[in-house]
């Protein structure tokens, strides 16, 4: 996180929290994410867990960023799943970027989002697919 | 065939133009076309040449198909001659070809076609058993032990039994991830060229980097164990033929949460077409006291492979995927529903013949303290005016009386001596026998929730739901005192437990409890509505991690417990599927 740069606030948000998480973790410890609430600090990261990917674990960004990632994070559960789903439909639609679970925009579903102006907003309107 | 397809991309306007093409060719990929004929056997179909590829037999095949897939001079068609499969991998490809390849095909010559080839290019026994948990549609955790980094290179966007069910020469792998590419461009950084695009450690550097990409490893491991030529299907296409299954079969099964299933089978084969099949069935859960009827039709492909559609009118309509065993006295599969296939039973058929025959006990566990106890015995055949002498149930269990009875079940009325050991015991009814047909024990030392893990998606809305269902089976420890041991007695599925739900840590106060779903009196967990909740931070979804939780207060006996029993399993709770390949929505 430390060479990106938020582009919003709620990022920027995020990033205050991991860095203030960090100072309190201390210096080199990275691991343990932290909101200004304590949110989204997730518990399968506490050192005293099961053995964890290296870095933080960061329950908000699209789901890509985690493995198998779509059903679940990388720990089997949904904490860090990008959420709401809807948020990440447009984006995975246009960069067919989960062909096996979102209509892929190349192909299969060209206008899938074609009376969906926003997806938080319109999801209904977009269709389940049978290809 | 068992695919029907009336709409395909059914809600879906923005390939409306599409849909009627797709439509036309697949919408009656139904139940077996009446008065169509047996696939084409010569007695040269599917075999190999020395030189590699499969002849193709069919006219209507070379009619449909010709057109792009050009044939050389031995009836070889470019790609189709060179890869064998599933009739769901048959399918898929037609599929894919009306979509996206401008086929123009009439529907009953893709049922046949689709019919032809999965006989013909099809899978052997022994190489479709692999992968059949893909086409009984089974959620597993399904770990490809003979090459993990091939798995982790297919599984970036899809399960393993799609490969698995796949037979090709390595000019047709080579293309298949070529085709990948084509079509999804993405593939390549999601796995193909580097193992992991998140930059860590991907399986090239486990490999000690030989400098080939993930697909090329995983292409070359695929031509190797999963080639066009091999054994089984040398040995399988020379033997094949229509299976003659008509008959009656008892019917042994099990569904998760409602126990053991018994009943029969009585099968019609088309006089002109023995592959196609008229199925009646009846059959009984006695754990819950429900009684099914059920008919169905079925057709067999590759001389194994039953796929059949069923309806009942108590019951839900099912999917039928099933294979015969090679001397035709057994067909074992699952017959499943639900939008994601979650809700099935594993079936049994074993072909009755003149002598009785025992397929089960219910319940199939009494304490030794009893004293009576009632059994009920299903089976097939079973003698007119059963006598209880003839029912041996071994030392401690004397078999009373007999009532209640017909050729398939009969109630037996049970002394318990309160001497009686732990342990199994073996039934006979004459020359019938039923091992391990009961278990004596004296207490239950613990439960056990299944499946340890379960998922279910919210839905509702505008997507529908997959349910999930739990089971809470109880368990001795065994003559070793031990929990967990292989001599562990399996007393069977509990129908009084309480259900609950509680909070799995993972994220401190996001009351996923509150929010995922309800469980039922029967552990069947229904998730909530899809669509972002206002309610929740960040309107997330009604996803979340929950502990599904079975308490046991009460013995079956009655007798309350010195302390309840809890077990536990992990519910996850997660997002809808937008896209269900292979599937017809229906």
């Amino acid at each position: 996180m430390t060479h990106l740069r938020p582009i919003n606030q709620k990022a920027a948000r995020i990033a205050q929290g991991m860095a203030e998480a960090r100072h309190r973790a201390g210096a080199g410890n990275g691991r343990t994410g932290g909101g200004e609430d304590g949110r989204v600090v997730a518990l399968q990261d506490s050192p005293a867990g099961p053995p964890q990917q290296e870095g933080p674990h960061i329950p908000l960004g699209c789901s890509f960023i985690f493995l198998p990632g779509w059903e679940a994070d990388s720990n089997g559960g949904a904490a860090g799943l990008c959420q709401p789903v809807e948020r990440d439909l447009f984006d995975c639609h246009l960069g067919c970027f989960w062909p096996a679970q979102v209509p892929d925009q190349l192909n299969h579903a060209p206008d899938w989002t074609g009376k969906c102006a926003a997806a938080q907003k319109d999801w209904r309107k977009v269709d389940l697919i049978f290809p | 065939m068992y695919f029907p397809f009336p709409v395909s991309l059914r809600r879906a306007p923005c390939v409306a133009a599409l849909c009627g093409r797709f439509a036309a060719a697949v919408a009656v990929l139904s139940v077996v076309a009446a008065g169509a004929p047996a696939a084409a056997q010569d007695a040269s179909s599917g075999a190999v040449l020395p030189d590699g590829g499969i002849p193709v037999t069919s006219d209507l095949v070379h009619r449909v198909c010709g057109t792009c897939h050009r044939a050389d001079e031995q009836r070889r068609m470019s790609r189709i001659s060179y890869q064998r499969t599933t009739p769901e991998g048959w399918q898929q490809t037609i599929r894919r070809m009306v979509l996206l390849n401008n086929l123009q095909i009439e529907p009953a010559d893709a049922r046949e076609a689709v019919r032809y080839l999965a006989t013909n290019h099809g899978l052997a026994p022994d190489e479709a058993r692999l992968g059949a948990f893909e086409v009984e549609r089974r959620n597993i955790d399904f770990r490809y032990e003979a090459d993990p980094q091939t798995q982790q290179t297919c599984n970036r966007c899809h399960s393993m039994g799609r490969v698995l069910n796949q037979r090709r020469t390595l000019e047709e792998w080579e293309l298949l991830t070529a085709m990948h590419r084509g079509y999804y461009p993405l593939a390549d950084v999601q796995g193909f060229i580097s193992g992991d695009w998140l930059g860590g450690p991907g399986p090239e550097a486990e490999d000690g980097d030989d400098g080939r990409t993930a697909v090329e490893r995983a292409v070359a491991h695929l031509a190797e164990v999963f080639p066009l030529d091999s054994a089984e299907w040398a040995s399988w296409s020379a033997n094949m033929r229509a299976p003659r299954l008509e008959g009656t079969w008892a019917l042994v099964g099990f569904e998760r949460g409602q126990g053991p299933v018994y009943g029969e089978v009585v099968v019609e084969a088309n006089p002109a077409a023995p592959d196609e099949l008229e199925t009646r069935a009846r059959y009984t859960y006695p754990a819950r006291g429900v009684d099914v009827t059920r008919t169905g039709q079925a057709l067999v492909y590759t001389g194994y492979q039953w796929r059949g559609r069923s309806t009942s009118p108590e019951h839900f309509s099912a999917r039928e995927v099933m294979f015969v065993s090679r001397d035709r006295d057994e067909i074992a599969g699952r017959w499943f529903t639900g939008a994601y296939d979650e809700r099935g039973i594993d079936v049994t058929l074993r072909r009755v013949g003149p002598e009785p025959t025992i397929t089960g006990v219910y319940p199939s566990a009494v304490p030794a303290g009893a004293g009576e106890a009632t059994l009920r015995l299903f089976g097939a055949n079973l003698p007119d005016g059963l006598d209880a002498a003839a029912v041996d149930l071994g030392a401690g269990l004397t078999v009373t009386g007999v009532s209640d009875q017909s050729s398939t079940a009969a109630t037996l009325q049970v002394t318990v001596a309160p001497d009686a050991r732990v342990g199994s015991r073996d039934l006979f009814v004459g020359p019938a026998a039923l091992t391990e047909a009961v278990t004596v024990y004296d207490e239950i030392h613990r439960l056990e929730v299944t499946p340890a893990t379960g998922l279910a998606r919210v839905g509702g809305v505008a997507f529908p739901k997959q349910y999930e269902r739990f089971e809470a089976r109880a368990w001795h420890d065994g003559p070793d005192g031990e929990s967990g041991t292989d001599d562990d007695l399996d007393l069977g599925m509990l129908v009084d437990v309480d259900w609950s739900v509680e909070e799995y840590a993972v994220t401190f106060d996001d009351d996923d409890t509150a929010f995922v779903g309800t469980l039922g009196e029967h552990g069947v967990f229904e998730p909530a509505v899809d669509g972002p909740n206002p309610e929740r931070s960040g309107e997330r979804n009604n996803v979340g991690d929950v502990w599904v939780v079975a308490t046991l207060a009460t013995a079956p006996d009655g007798t309350a417990l010195d302390r309840p029993l809890r077990a536990r399993a992990h519910l996850l709770v997660t997002v809808p599927l937008y896209i269900r390949r292979g599937e017809s929505g229906q």
